[in-house]
């Protein structure tokens, strides 16, 4: 069977939105998952979210790499984040037991495979955490890959960058549940959007799969409840912009 | 960064009787600059097949490569009666190919060449039947972009076929000839003047193509002449082609009317649907006749330098979805005021929306709220999207609209700033084309004169759809 992969990032301790995401991956046999980093901050379940994704790396069914976020709770990063983010990463550290932080510690920072790269942000440099919103980041990006396909979260918004005749790279908005080819005869950067906090105006969970045999990529929005996971959000004293944020997608 | 290009040349893996992944390949058909193709046979295909082998490999340009992947892209995805089918493809690394069916019929180059004169009720047919085929396209989110009669077949029942996608747009994949190096890529006497400055994603572009198209077959001569400098090119962005009637005496004034309308140099002031252009075709009765129709002359010298002024500062119309080309998706608004605390009237608002909303199975709702002053951004890179004013409001529209449980994509959200809440309602209106406002007429009090009623009025006054006012 050919394999797909489930690409997974900016879960932000959002619960709700994982375990929906999750039986969608499940209900289009999804063979392998790859979690992109930031599973924890922002939202209300850091524990529940690290445990399930603990299981799943310890089972060999799936990988993850590090994000900010998640490096923020072993390393100070006040000065990078806003005061909401800090606020729930202060949170997020009276929640956590020794052995999740110890299992945020041991993720490593960018994975290489043959033909694909897997990094939080951007393959260059990756412990600097820089965004891939434009051609020039996404450039930067794959000469520092070297890989036909790397697959990034950090920037929120689902993007696919693909490699022109001149070489530059350019920046396609995916409509969900399209397969895109991606032939390997280019080199490609997919930003597979945020699982736990949407920001483009739609609140549905973001993730894709992509299918190397076949050369496609799909990206996939899932709708889930966004009103319970911004009540979590409320009731554990997180401050109400994170909330708001989950139900308007902004 | 160059693309890998090392592909072993065509003609070493492709030749008559090898079979590559099963297709018994034939003879070469045709041999052009871009691509060769190949009759062949597969077992379990019974419909005759043509493989298409694009030029590359080591001794060829590299835009051969691009087309081809842009073709198979856009072929693989299209389902329609109007394109060949498409049958298979080959490892783009190694041996590509497409495989599609093999569509009889002729281009229709070759009836133009041959001398062929048209009736006017051939032309009307043809045109019809094409803007049918490029309807279908339109509706599936491709653009063909490259509608000349070379990329027309037509079989002895007068069925019509649209080849060559090496050159078209498709909505939902990413545009691999976006940003390259020439613009203006297409067939010089029917590309559009949006094509001429390098705009690939506007549907429209294809109805300008059939008007050229439709204007040949009536006159025997091309609209714009067949241009070889970007300077002619430029031309159609201004110039109005000579008039038809005034070359062929015998075509209706309708039909006149409807190939300039075709051929106007902004696509806003075309047929909007290929759709709507197929149904003035066949029922010219329903043909709104303008000045265009009864245009004898060729303009003055005066008019044409008038007209070349004006393009100087051509700027193309917004392209909208090649899908939205259609008027059975109206947009409604629902201006919402979120100070408004009598729970009736929201009830009622709600109800409406609900009930409108059903009558039209393909409309949207756009929820808008209005807030004086501009809010204070955060500085921070992570959250500078959208200060926690506006999302306050947000939030609020967002309740108003959980119980009319709409999918996303049939409802957004909007909060405006303006000091004046009732012209830049009507203006948002305007800019989206809406169909309906919603407003609720708050205040009970007959005495009690409050901005948002004030709103209310000039609402109504000025705004350029219906207004819909719910009492409760």
């Amino acid at each position: 069977m050919n394999e797909r992969i489930g690409l997974f990032a900016d879960l932000h301790s959002n619960l709700e939105a994982f375990d929906a995401c999750m039986e969608q991956a499940k209900e289009l046999g999804v063979t392998r998952m790859v979690f992109l980093g930031d599973i924890v901050g922002y939202n209300a379940d850091p524990g529940a979210v690290i445990d399930r994704i603990g299981e799943m790396v310890a089972n060999k069914k799936a990988i993850a790499v590090l994000g900010n976020h998640d490096q923020a709770v072993f390393e100070d990063h006040s000065k990078q984040m806003n005061a909401s983010a800090n606020a729930a990463i202060e949170w997020t550290k009276s929640q956590l037991n020794a052995t999740q932080v110890q299992f945020l510690k041991d993720l490593p920072l960018m994975i290489q495979e043959e033909n694909i790269c897997f990094v939080h942000a951007s393959a260059h440099n990756p412990a600097d955490w820089n965004y891939i919103t434009d051609s020039m980041s996404a450039w930067h990006c794959v000469q520092s890959s070297g890989k036909t396909y790397t697959f990034v979260g950090h920037a929120h918004e689902q993007a696919l960058f693909y490699q022109s005749a001149v070489g530059k790279l350019i920046r396609f908005a995916p409509h969900p549940g399209d397969e895109v080819p991606v032939m390997h005869h280019r080199q490609w950067v997919g930003v597979v959007g945020s699982l736990g906090q949407p920001r483009d105006g739609n609140p549905e969970a973001c993730f894709a799969v992509f299918e190397p045999e076949l050369e496609v990529l799909t990206f996939h929005r899932t709708a889930y409840d966004q009103f319970t996971a911004a009540d979590k959000v409320r009731r554990a004293g997180l401050p109400e912009d994170l909330a708001n944020r989950l139900i308007t997608g902004k | 960064m160059p693309i890998n290009t090392d592909i072993e040349a065509v003609d070493e893996i492709f030749q008559d009787g090898k079979v590559v992944d099963g297709f018994i390949l034939g003879t070469e058909v045709h041999r052009g600059g871009m691509a060769s193709l190949y009759s062949a046979t597969k077992e379990g295909i019974d419909v005759p097949i043509l493989l298409k082998i694009p030029r590359v490999g080591r001794d060829q340009p590299v835009e051969s490569l691009i087309g081809f992947e842009t073709e198979l892209t856009i072929l693989r995805s299209l389902k329609s009666p109007y394109v060949p089918k498409y049958l298979g493809s080959g490892n783009m690394a190694t041996h590509p190919y497409i495989a599609m069916e093999r569509v009889t019929g002729r281009p229709l180059e070759d009836s133009i060449k041959e001398g062929k004169v048209f009736t006017i009720d051939e032309v009307v047919r043809i045109g019809a039947d094409l803007a049918q085929a490029v309807q279908s396209l339109h509706s599936q989110g491709a653009i063909h972009l490259d509608i000349k009669p070379e990329n027309i077949l037509i079989d002895d029942q007068g069925k019509l076929t649209l080849i060559d996608f090496g050159l078209s747009h498709h909505a939902r994949f990413p545009d691999l000839l976006a940003e390259e190096m020439r613009k203006g890529i297409g067939s010089a006497p029917y590309i559009s003047p949006e094509q001429v400055i390098g705009i690939r994603s506007d549907y429209r572009s294809d109805i300008f193509s059939i008007g050229v198209i439709m204007y040949e077959l009536l006159t025997g001569e091309l609209p714009f002449g067949n241009p070889q400098t970007m300077s002619d090119l430029r031309k159609r962005m201004w110039a109005q082609a000579f008039p038809p009637r005034a070359i062929r005496k015998e075509i209706p004034r309708w039909l006149q009317e409807i190939v300039l309308r075709c051929l106007e140099p902004r696509a806003a002031d075309r047929y909007q649907s290929a759709a709507r252009l197929r149904q003035v075709l066949l029922d010219h009765e329903i043909v709104t006749l303008t000045e265009r129709a009864d245009r004898v002359d060729p303009l003055s010298f005066w008019d044409n330098l008038k007209r070349m002024f004006r393009a100087a500062g051509y700027e193309p119309s917004p392209s909208p979805r090649p899908s939205m080309g259609n008027y059975d998706a109206p947009l409604m608004i629902a201006a919402i005021d979120t100070r408004q605390s009598d729970a009736d009237l929201r009830e009622r608002m709600q109800t409406t929306a609900k009930n409108l909303l059903c009558a039209y199975s393909e409309s949207r709702l756009v929820c808008i709220s209005t807030i004086a002053g501009t809010p204070t951004f955060e500085g921070n890179h992570e959250s500078e999207t959208a200060s926690g004013i506006v999302r306050g409001h947000l939030v609020q529209l967002m309740e108003w609209a959980k119980p009319l449980k709409l999918p996303p994509e049939r409802i957004s959200y909007h909060v405006l700033e303006a000091l004046d809440p009732a012209s830049r309602i009507v203006e948002f209106a305007k800019d989206n084309d809406a169909s309906l406002i919603l407003i609720g007429a708050s205040h009970k009090l007959p005495n009690k004169v409050t901005p948002w009623r004030t709103s209310m009025t000039k609402i109504v006054e000025e705004a350029p759809c219906s207004v819909h006012i719910v009492r409760a």
